[in-house]
């Protein structure tokens, strides 16, 4: 399912990123890979706030709705 | 041997902070990623051999956006002797990421182990030896913002640079990868090992830019191994690299640092990010924040209190008596060495024209102050992500923001951190609305006209509105270039929210200080030559020194100002206040100082004491002309210096022009409706 749909507080691991090559690169880079377990710490209108490797990234809908993780 | 050392890593890592403390410099630094968007060298402070540079942050050696290009450049091609490779010890395994990438270009490199003064608060125990040992790089702990550990990382580089000492290779990747690099390398030969390594494992990532390098006549024999690891792979061995990478950190991580806490513990960033993101409150507490910044700046009823003028008004009250005076003791000293009567106009002249802008100075000190503490403390981030919900509608990111932001400051930087927006529209229509931000240098324009002409309950609303203006039109400016000029995609928003950071009293007296000297600098060059530009041109025609009404420049501005006459104000001086504002906005507020000048002493006294503005402006405009004034010089052309900037991001002159068109077809657009409606109503 779509990252998208996570609630706040959960963790999931990612699966997949449907999308461009360049944004894929740039995720790979700020630690979203495959198996990578992030969890949702924010949730506002623009999208969401994650924790990924100890790291706090800000990431709007449309991007959110591109990345998979596990059910 | 003079060696240079090149500062590299992730944004907002503490890149500039270090590079400041170790050349005295004092280049920007914020508390978002992006803050710098160009290198910048300078020289080590210990040791006049040794050139620092410092670079835009990176998240990999593949880039994304412009800004990354630049400090990727720079490491591949230009090749510094050394490297100093940031790593935020707080966010290690993240950092970690690129040094990897680093270490396989095969610069000789240093690891900075930085935030460990955050690294400590939270508890955590990074081993440093152990991770130098297992990566085969020095790593030194510091404190960039104290200046702790600087001196041993800097004999530790300086080392490093000088015996040319690579970092070991640790090969990382299976067999499979091997083989597939190692063919390719072998493929592209060259006599540089590392570099046809650090090439080969880039073509497999998919690097465009490697890519165009490469002779066409390898292209297909190299295209036929990446296939190959590609299917080795199970189809993606750009993954499999970066995943190797990172099993790679996380071990060593595990096996490096000792932390304090397992798990996930709310800390102070947590509770503060849950309000002030929060789904309800983000919006209202903006628009707070954004309130008391303009009203510290130039409210007369501060906190709603009567009469109680902000820190801002009530300096600028205190700076324009000083000036008062100094300017006349000036005047009478001349007077009393029996200096010319001419001598005595052009003095008094450019005193009035620099110390019209002089007494606004504390307005636009007050501003940046309060501007560089919301930089500096992790909000603009918050507020971009915020935003990027709302900012959609209008065709843009919620990235835009910080360039605006920065717009009320000065436009040239927030020109230029225009370059961290990723796609090429956002970046383009960003630079053309982001001169409608009133910058600082407009501020005393509206100032002057508030005083001069507007009943004193409500100063402060007409200098907010025209503020508002600003935002109003760069909205409808970006929806409509939007809807016309470019064809829009749905573009996406990431960004990393730092910590929040308390500012350091030294960063924000950096920032006055910087404000203060450039002010000096402007008044001392660019606006004092333009008052005695327009001394001359003003006391002067063809048959010598004359009247005003005759001068050279009545005869410009009244050439001109047929132009402007839809717009409410054909008057030959605001004319050409337009054109001196092209210098300097500040400009405006110096030759309406010189060319309204000329009236009676007492009358003059009062407007120094900030009593009253320039009463003899009110005879050539109603209120409703002046505020189609303002509205017209904050959304023309911005000075030169930001069409400089305009040209330099654009990187065309069609582009540059096409912004400026777009910005003065506007501004006419804009002052005509105020002038037309304006006095339908009033
Ligand atoms: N606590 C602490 N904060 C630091 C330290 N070094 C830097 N900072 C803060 O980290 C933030 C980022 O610093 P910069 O020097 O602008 O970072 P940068 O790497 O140049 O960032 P970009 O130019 O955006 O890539 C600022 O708020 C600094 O005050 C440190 O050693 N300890
Ligand atoms: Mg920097």
């Amino acid at each position: 399912m779509p990252l998208s749909m996570v609630e706040q507080g959960d963790i999931r691991e990612i699966t997949e990123f449907r999308g461009q090559e360049e944004m894929k690169r740039h995720l790979q880079d700020l630690g979203f890979i495959k198996g990578e377990k992030v969890r949702v710490v924010g949730e506002n209108p623009s999208g969401m706030i994650l924790l990924v490797k100890g790291v706090k990234i800000a990431l709007n809908r449309a991007l959110a709705n591109r990345i998979m993780v596990a059910d | 041997m003079s060696i240079t050392i090149a500062l590299a890593g992730n944004p907002n890592c503490g890149k500039t902070t270090l590079f400041n403390e170790l050349t005295g410099s004092k280049q920007h630094v914020g508390n978002w990623p992006g803050v710098t968007v160009d290198k910048k060298d300078g020289v080590y402070k210990k040791n006049r051999e040794v050139t620092i540079l410092d670079l835009p942050g990176i998240y990999s050696l593949s880039p994304y956006s412009a800004e990354e290009i630049v400090a990727r450049d720079y490491l591949v091609k230009d090749k510094p002797d050394a490297v100093i490779d940031i790593v935020d010890g707080t966010s290690i395994e993240r950092n970690l990421y690129l040094s990897l990438q680093i270490m396989e270009t095969g610069i000789p490199m240093v690891i900075a182990l930085n935030m460990m003064d955050e690294v400590e608060t939270k508890g955590d125990k990074i081993d440093c030896q152990k991770l130098s040992e297992t990566l085969g790089v020095p790593v030194v702990p510091v404190v960039a913002r104290s200046g702790k550990g600087l001196k041993d990382l800097m004999d530790t580089a300086i080392e490093t640079a000088q015996s040319h000492k690579k970092p070991e290779k640790l090969n990382l990747f299976d067999q499979d990868l091997q083989n597939a690099i190692a063919g390719i390398a072998d493929v592209l030969g060259g006599n540089n090992e590392d570099e046809s390594q650090w090439k080969a494992i880039k073509l497999i990532e998919n690097d465009v830019v490697v890519e165009k390098a490469v002779d066409p006549a390898k292209l297909a024999a190299i295209k036929i191994l990446v296939e190959k690891a590609n299917k080795n792979a199970r189809g993606d061995a750009e993954a499999k690299i970066a995943d190797t990478r990172y099993q790679y950190i996380s071990q060593l991580v595990k096996e490096c640092v000792k932390k304090a806490h397992r798990g996930h513990v709310e800390t102070k960033s947590d509770k503060l990010d849950k309000i002030l993101t929060s789904r309800i409150l983000a919006l209202p507490i903006f628009a707070v924040v954004m309130y008391i910044m303009f009203a510290c700046t130039f409210s007369e009823n501060f906190l709603f209190i009567e009469g109680l003028p902000s820190p801002g008004v009530w300096l600028a009250g205190i700076v324009e008596t000083m000036w008062g005076m100094i300017a006349e003791g000036v005047v009478g000293v001349i007077e009393g060495l029996g200096a010319s009567e001419w001598a005595v106009g052009l003095v008094a002249s450019c005193l009035d024209g620099i110390g019209a802008v002089a007494g606004f100075l504390p307005l636009v000190l007050v501003l940046f102050l309060l501007l560089s503490f919301l930089e500096d403390s992790g909000y603009m981030a918050r507020v971009a992500f915020v935003m990027d919900r709302i900012f959609r509608h209008f065709g843009l990111s919620g990235r835009s923001f910080i360039p605006m932001l920065m717009g009320f400051g000065c436009s040239v930087p927030a020109l230029m951190a225009s370059r961290t927006l990723e796609s090429d529209k956002d970046r383009k229509i960003t630079m053309m609305i982001t001169p409608f931000m009133s910058c600082g240098a407009k501020l005393p324009i509206y100032a002057m006209f508030a005083a001069t002409l507007f009943a004193e309950g409500n100063q402060t609303m007409i200098v907010f509105s025209v503020y508002m203006l600003g935002i109003i039109v760069a909205v409808i400016g970006a929806l409509i270039l939007n809807k016309f000029a470019f064809k829009s995609d749905a573009s996406s928003f990431i960004m990393e929210l730092p910590q929040y950071r308390v500012p350091t009293i030294k960063s924000v007296l950096i920032h006055a200080w910087e404000k203060v000297k450039g002010f000096a600098v402007k008044a001392g060059t660019v606006i004092f030559a333009s008052t005695v530009l327009i001394w001359f041109l003003s006391n002067f025609n063809f048959s010598g020194m004359c009247d005003m009404e005759e001068s050279f420049l009545a005869t410009i501005g009244n050439g001109i100002k047929w132009i402007f006459a839809p717009l409410g104000w054909a008057d030959w001086r605001a004319s050409v206040g337009v054109v001196t504002g092209w210098i300097a906005k500040e400009n405006i507020v110096a030759t309406f100082g010189q060319l309204f000048g000329n009236v009676s002493e007492e009358v003059v006294e009062a407007v120094m004491a900030g009593e009253e503005g320039l009463p003899a402006i009110g005879q050539v405009f109603d209120q409703v002309s002046a505020y189609s004034y303002m509205a017209f010089n904050l959304l023309c052309m911005p000075c030169f210096a930001a069409v400089g900037a305009i040209k330099r991001e654009m990187g065309s002159w069609k582009w540059t022009l096409r912004a400026v068109g777009f910005q003065m077809v506007t501004a006419y657009v804009v002052a005509l409706l105020i002038n037309v409606i304006g006095h339908l109503i009033f």
